[in-house]
């Protein structure tokens, strides 16, 4: 019914003589139908030549680019299907640029910082994402490359470049000592050895004098900041190292997830590991090569770190430390690379630049961290996600509470659906099945079981005409089990490959029986409707 | 275990003896099947008949065959002729093609090039799953592709082309709608914008292997089991394509778009899809009019002389435009011959007698026998018999098949009925329809299935088969019937098929006394036409024991009668239309549809026509006050009381199903008589569509005049005559009781009459009642 009916005219139709089909309840309201595009869009490239470009020794694209007919309209309208490239590299330029430009002494350093985590967080989220091995390690495989590098440093005189090299074979090294254990123990058994492994470490460090015990850390070896750079000049310096150490990051988890171990990797999701395996995809094999890759860059990183601060010190293997990280994770989102990144941008800037705030910060950090668990299904960016799950199920409410008995189309599924015609036909087929359910009686049903083969009443020829011509997607027919002795009913499937269903356990003897049956069907499913 | 499925056709349907007959077969779960000879006597398993009856006839083929699983090989695409590597190309290339998709989303589909599914080799135009026009190469590791910018829309006419260049690797695919006033679904009123032109540089240089040749319309595969087959076959149609030996650019492609050729330098291959048509009609041959003739042969009879991109509307027929009809239609469900290995040869032996027969093939699986007849029909060597049954294998064909009770929502309305499945049916429905359609069906396009033939399994042709929208029988096995009751009568009968009647025209009719048709001979070619009407206009004597016979006109190609052809214009029960512009037979170059339409309508030949059909009920005749005169009166001898024909195995009457009724109007000889006419039929029996000009209500049995079966008897010159019985259930009625029924007795005084030699009963009674003492 129209919104804008007066409410006489409502009167009206309610009061007159019994029609043939009752008049539909009224439904709330309809909300206006159609919405403005906020966002303008990109129109086809119609005759115009479309050269695509491609990234260098790739077959893949900059930017994907879909161009649709927009179904109302038919005007092809092109349409950025991943915007992701784009806000990276925004992000990306202001972080290169900003930090130095604008910041002070300590937010550069805490830049360092952030893009050092954010390269930490990049190569584990491999171990715990993509590789789906849940290591609390992966500070402590940092450490390892920080503490191997600065001794070699210290003791054997390893200037700041060679540190860089042989940083991932510390950590190359540490990640084959605790991946033999993920072989065995799984999910939470194996987190609590990482976390144990990773106090052995700490423990280890603070009482070994070589390591530095007495001065609370190793150091004293080489850096790559030259000593004769002043202050400034050598943290953007350091900056521009950590900025270089974050893209190698990026690179790798990009090099690593979305090529072939990644894929691999996601052919074989939790649960379904079996079936993967069935299909020849070496899925251990893979987990371990991915674990193994991203202990040697968590090594590497470790590398970097006891070059950028001269040595190495026990916090890297503290409990502290290793929480804060996982802050960072849970914060962004398990599984992305953003959600890795701006997990860390957040973390870092609550903890090292609102660092005047004092001990509170720290429980701000746990908020939000316990609030992402609490609200959040995948973390910040699986907001969109979520967002849009929210959004389908309360349309599916809004329709659900609005549809009627009779099944009217409402607008806004009408606008959904391609054949116009469906949905006059849907309207035409609800009256005329409430017509033929006031024809349907006991008698109609004897009239059809006695007379088979012979003339019927125009009634239920009426009726029968209607069952007859309908679509054949469920449509019943009959099974011939055994001819002339045994049949069932069964129910069409509309689709050539697909055979028909047997609809339930009644057997008839002869044809004339079966056709009864399913006439009995049909009034029962006309009767229910 | 599985069970044991074994599928067999012939070679040919119609053979002598002399003759060397073929079988294929295939079977699942066994490697042995029992051969086994048999004459086929009654078909119908009907409780109140005689049930299934076949006699084993002793032959060397009686004994177990070795067997295997063999696979069909559907689908049309174009096979071009290349021995000299001519498309084996290096350097620069364009491949250019005027296409109409007709399912854009069903699947990678193969416009034109030479592609290595299983080897993902090689390079090709055609269409990505997601429905965008696409060119690929492949190297044996890697593909790589360029995709169109929008969707290709179903029904448009596009002109299409892919130019690279592998020195650089750069391809420029073009897209370009052709759509003109008539051609397609949509007009330029639509505010599509078809236009699509990328260009993109491929890192992966196509490798070639040696399989795949040059295809139009598939790709190549490889499978353990099955070895090469072609898969990605395309749908929908193809106008003129080609080969270019350069990259050609924006404007030498818009030039051929706007109908040019394709400048003549450079050109490897350009196939002029229109070349070669004939006013007899068109082969499978699609002509290269470039440098080398590099001519392509289509597989599985792709649709030829359809309309093409440029057609204007003003013609109507290939013949009289032929560069308008360029069309050539693909389906990737097509399927004319399965062309599968034989498994046995049968010598037919001199002394074997004309009749129907069967090789039975029989395999055990412990509890159950699966069982399989690949029947074919046997002619006298000479014929000596006074007696012909004409086997309507022409309508066999029409029917081979059918899925309508599956796929079409009208039928359980048209039979007025719940059709009764049978597990073959529903084995081939779960195969995907593995052995093709009938013309009762359509393609997975929405396109009538114009061509239908014997080189498959055909599971409707077979004894005991029921088929599902009726419950009853229906062509073979309901013929059956006729030949079970010559043999009761033991009558001297020999039979031949419309095969042999559209090669042999008259002559092969010319030996017979008397010619019994089937219960169905609804589809007829003009040899068929020509010789049944020479025959009746020498003296022939004919029993059209059946209904709405002589309806379609079809065709056969002269060089395959394995294939028949036929399209379904725009009157008359039909499961599909033709499209404007595509109603004439591409085998022959005539016009099909109706015979009515052409000016020949049945009741001109055999006095009555289809009026009606209904499978509700069937119903007895009354006889009329005109089978009383001596003239005819004979005919009745024995056959007691007005009503007869009130049992029957096809709805329990002898009047039903299809009927057909006399009309002067339409041609029925002015003095043939009604001798009977059929009791009321239901309203489920309305009056058929091509006698209906306005739509009124009341034009079912309950209320037309015209809804009713005609019992007709005429005679034709030099002694000749025609009975016709107007129904197709009453074939079925002669077996009740043991063949000694009112229906059985008066189609024997017929009979008998009609092969007595000299004149026929009653020709002297000239006279009516005027001069009567």
């Amino acid at each position: 019914m129209p919104p804008d009916m007066p409410q006489e005219a409502l009167a009206d139709t309610q009061a007159a003589p019994p029609a043939t089909v009752a008049a539909p309840r009224p439904r709330a309201a309809t909300l206006p139908i159609g919405r403005r595009r906020v966002l303008p869009s990109l129109r086809g490239h119609g005759g115009a030549s479309w050269q695509r470009q491609r990234y260098p020794f790739t077959r893949r694209t900059p930017l994907l680019f879909a161009t649709r007919y927009n179904p109302l309209t038919l005007a092809a309208e092109r349409q950025l299907l991943d915007p992701r490239p784009v806000l990276w590299l925004v992000a990306l330029a202001v972080l290169a640029v900003a930090p130095p430009l604008f910041g002070d002494n300590s937010f550069v350093a805490a830049s360092t910082t952030f893009e050092m985590f954010a390269a930490i967080n990049l190569v584990w989220m491999l171990q715990i994402g993509t590789a789906g091995i849940f290591s609390l390690a992966s500070l402590a495989t940092v450490g390892v490359g920080a503490y191997g590098t600065a001794a070699l440093s210290v003791y054997a005189g390893f200037p700041w470049w060679a540190m860089w090299l042989v940083g991932p074979l510390f950590g190359l090294a540490f990640g084959v000592i605790i991946t033999i254990p993920a072989v065995r123990l799984e999910g939470f058994y194996y987190a609590l050895l990482t976390v144990g492994i990773a106090e052995l470490c700490r423990v280890y460090v603070i009482q070994s004098q070589p390591l530095g015990a007495a001065n609370n850390g190793l150091f004293g070896a080489d850096g790559f900041v030259p000593d004769s750079m002043r202050e400034r000049p050598g943290l953007v310096l350091g900056f521009y190292a950590g900025f270089a150490l974050m893209l190698g990051g990026l690179l790798l988890y990009r090099v690593v997830n979305g090529q072939r171990l990644g894929r691999l990797l996601r052919a074989a999701p939790e649960r379904h590991e079996a079936f993967a395996e069935a299909l020849g995809i070496n899925y251990r094999a893979a987990r371990i090569r991915v674990f193994l890759i991203s202990s040697a860059g968590l090594g590497g990183i470790g590398g970097f770190y006891a070059t950028l601060l001269h040595g190495a010190s026990p916090s890297l293997f503290t409990i502290d430390q290793l929480l804060l990280l996982l802050a960072m994770i849970v914060i962004g989102g398990i599984g992305t690379a953003e959600g890795a990144v701006v997990g860390t941008l957040i973390v870092v800037l609550l903890d090292k630049v609102f660092i005047g705030l004092g001990p509170i910060r720290l429980i701000l950090i746990a908020g939000i961290m316990l609030g992402t668990v609490l609200f959040l299904r995948g973390g910040l960016f699986g907001i969109p996600a979520q967002y849009r799950a929210w959004r389908g199920m309360k349309r599916s409410e809004r329709r659900a509470a609005r549809s009627d008995r009779e099944g009217e189309t409402m607008p806004e599924e009408a606008i959904e659906i391609a054949d116009k015609q469906a949905i006059v036909v849907k309207r035409f087929d609800a009256r005329l099945r409430a017509e033929l359910r006031r024809l349907i009686s006991d008698a109609l049903i004897e009239e059809h079981r006695t007379s088979a083969g012979k003339r019927r009443s125009d009634t239920l020829e009426r009726v029968l005409a209607y069952f007859r011509s309908a679509a054949v997607t469920d449509k019943y027919a009959i099974l011939a089990v055994k001819p002339f002795a045994e049949y069932r009913i069964v129910a069409l499937s509309g689709r050539r490959g697909v055979p028909p269903r047997v609809v339930d356990d009644q057997v008839f003897a002869t044809p004339e029986a079966a056709r009864h049956g399913v006439f009995c069907k049909r009034v029962q499913d006309l009767m229910d409707s | 275990m599985a069970n044991i499925r074994i599928f067999a056709y012939t070679d040919r349907l119609s053979v002598r003896p002399g003759d060397t007959l073929t079988v294929m077969a295939s079977a699942d779960a066994t490697d042995t099947v029992h051969a086994e000879l048999v004459r086929l006597i009654h078909g119908d398993e009907h409780p109140d008949g005689p049930g299934c009856i076949e006699q084993s006839i002793a032959s060397p083929i009686n004994r177990d065959w070795p067997v295997h699983k063999q696979y069909v090989q559907k689908g049309n695409f174009l096979r071009v002729a290349d021995p000299e590597d001519k498309l084996t190309v290096t350097g620069p290339v364009t491949l250019h093609a005027f296409i109409l998709p007709t399912l854009p989303e069903a699947g990678r589909q193969m416009l034109l090039g030479r592609w290595s599914v299983d080897g993902i080799s090689g390079f090709g135009l055609g269409i990505n799953p997601s429905g965008h026009l696409e060119f690929w190469v492949g190297d044996g590791n890697a593909t790589d592709a360029v995709a169109a910018e929008l969707k290709l829309i179903a029904r448009i006419w596009y002109f299409v082309a892919a130019s690279f260049d592998p020195a650089t690797g750069s391809v420029t695919l073009y897209q370009e709608p052709v759509i003109g006033r008539y051609n397609s679904l949509l007009s330029k009123i639509v505010p599509y914008d078809h236009r699509s032109h990328v260009s993109e540089t491929l890192r992966v240089r196509p490798v070639l292997s040696a399989e795949s040749g040059f295809l139009i319309g598939a790709a190549t595969e490889r499978n353990p089991a099955r070895g090469m087959f072609f898969s990605q076959c395309y749908s929908g149609k193809i106008d003129r394509c080609g080969v270019h030996g350069t990259k050609l650019d924006r404007a030498a492609l818009d030039a051929i778009r706007d109908g040019g050729r394709p400048e003549a330098a450079k050109v490897l291959a350009y196939w002029d899809t229109a070349a070669g048509y004939t006013d007899r009609g068109i082969g499978d041959a699609v002509l290269d009019t470039g440098p080398f003739q590099l001519h392509a042969e289509g597989f599985n009879r792709p649709v030829r002389g359809q309309t093409g991109w440029n057609w204007t509307g003003r013609n109507d027929c290939f013949r009289l435009a032929p560069g308008e009809f360029g069309g050539i239609e693909f389906h990737a469900d097509a399927l004319i011959d399965c062309r599968w290995e034989p498994t046995l040869t049968l010598a037919i032996p001199p002394d074997l007698k004309s009749g129907v027969y069967a090789v039975k093939l029989t395999a055990e699986d412990g509890s159950r026998t699966a069982e399989e007849y690949a029947p074919f029909f046997v002619r006298a060597a000479t014929p000596k018999a006074p007696v012909c049954l004409l086997v309507p294998t022409a309508s066999y064909l029409a029917y081979a098949n059918m899925q309508a009770a599956f796929d079409a929502a009208l039928q359980q309305a048209i039979t007025a009925s719940t059709p009764i499945l049978q597990d073959i049916d529903i084995e081939v429905y779960k195969s995907n329809v593995e052995f093709g359609l009938s013309t009762y069906d359509l393609h997975d396009d929405g396109a009538g299935v114009c061509y239908s033939s014997y080189r498959r399994p055909i599971v409707n042709m077979r004894p005991k088969y029921r088929i599902p929208g009726i419950g009853a029988t229906w062509q073979f096995p309901a013929d059956l019937s006729i030949v079970g009751w010559l043999e009761a009568m033991k009558y001297d009968y020999e039979v031949i098929t419309d095969e042999d009647l559209h090669r042999e025209g008259v002559a092969a009719l010319k030996p017979y006394r008397a010619v019994i048709t089937g219960t169905h001979n609804e589809y007829n070619s003009e040899p068929m036409m020509d010789a049944t009407e020479d025959y009746l206009a020498g003296g022939g004597r004919l029993l059209y024991l059946g209904a709405n016979g002589y309806y379609w006109c079809v065709g056969f190609r002269d060089d395959d009668p394995s294939v028949m052809e036929v399209r379904k214009l725009e009157a008359g029960s039909r499961a599909w239309q033709a499209r404007p512009g595509e109603h004439y037979l591409a085998s022959t170059g005539e016009r099909s549809g109706l015979w009515r339409h052409r000016g020949r309508p049945p009741q001109k030949l055999v006095g009555v026509g289809f009026t009606s059909e209904g499978m509700d009920h069937s119903v007895p005749y009354r006889r009329m006050p005109d089978s009383y005169h001596r003239s005819v009166s004979w005919i009745f001898a024995g056959v007691e009381g007005e009503v007869f024909g009130a049992s029957g195995l096809a709805e329990g009457g002898a009047a039903g199903i299809e009927i057909d009724r006399y009309e002067l109007a339409l041609g029925t000889p002015p003095h043939a008589r009604i001798l009977a006419s059929s009791e009321p039929f239901t309203d489920n029996y309305p009056l058929v569509q091509e006698e209906i000009y306005f739509m009124t209500p009341g034009l079912g049995g309950t209320q037309h005049p015209w809804v009713r079966a005609d019992l007709v008897y005429f005679t034709t010159p030099q002694g000749g005559a025609v009975f016709s019985t107007g129904s197709i259930a009453w074939g079925s009625a002669l077996p009740i009781g043991d063949f000694n029924n009112p229906v059985s007795r008066l189609t024997k005084n017929v009979l008998d009459g009609f092969i007595r030699p000299g004149k026929l009963p009653g020709t002297d009674y000239s006279l009516g009642d005027e001069y009567a003492v």
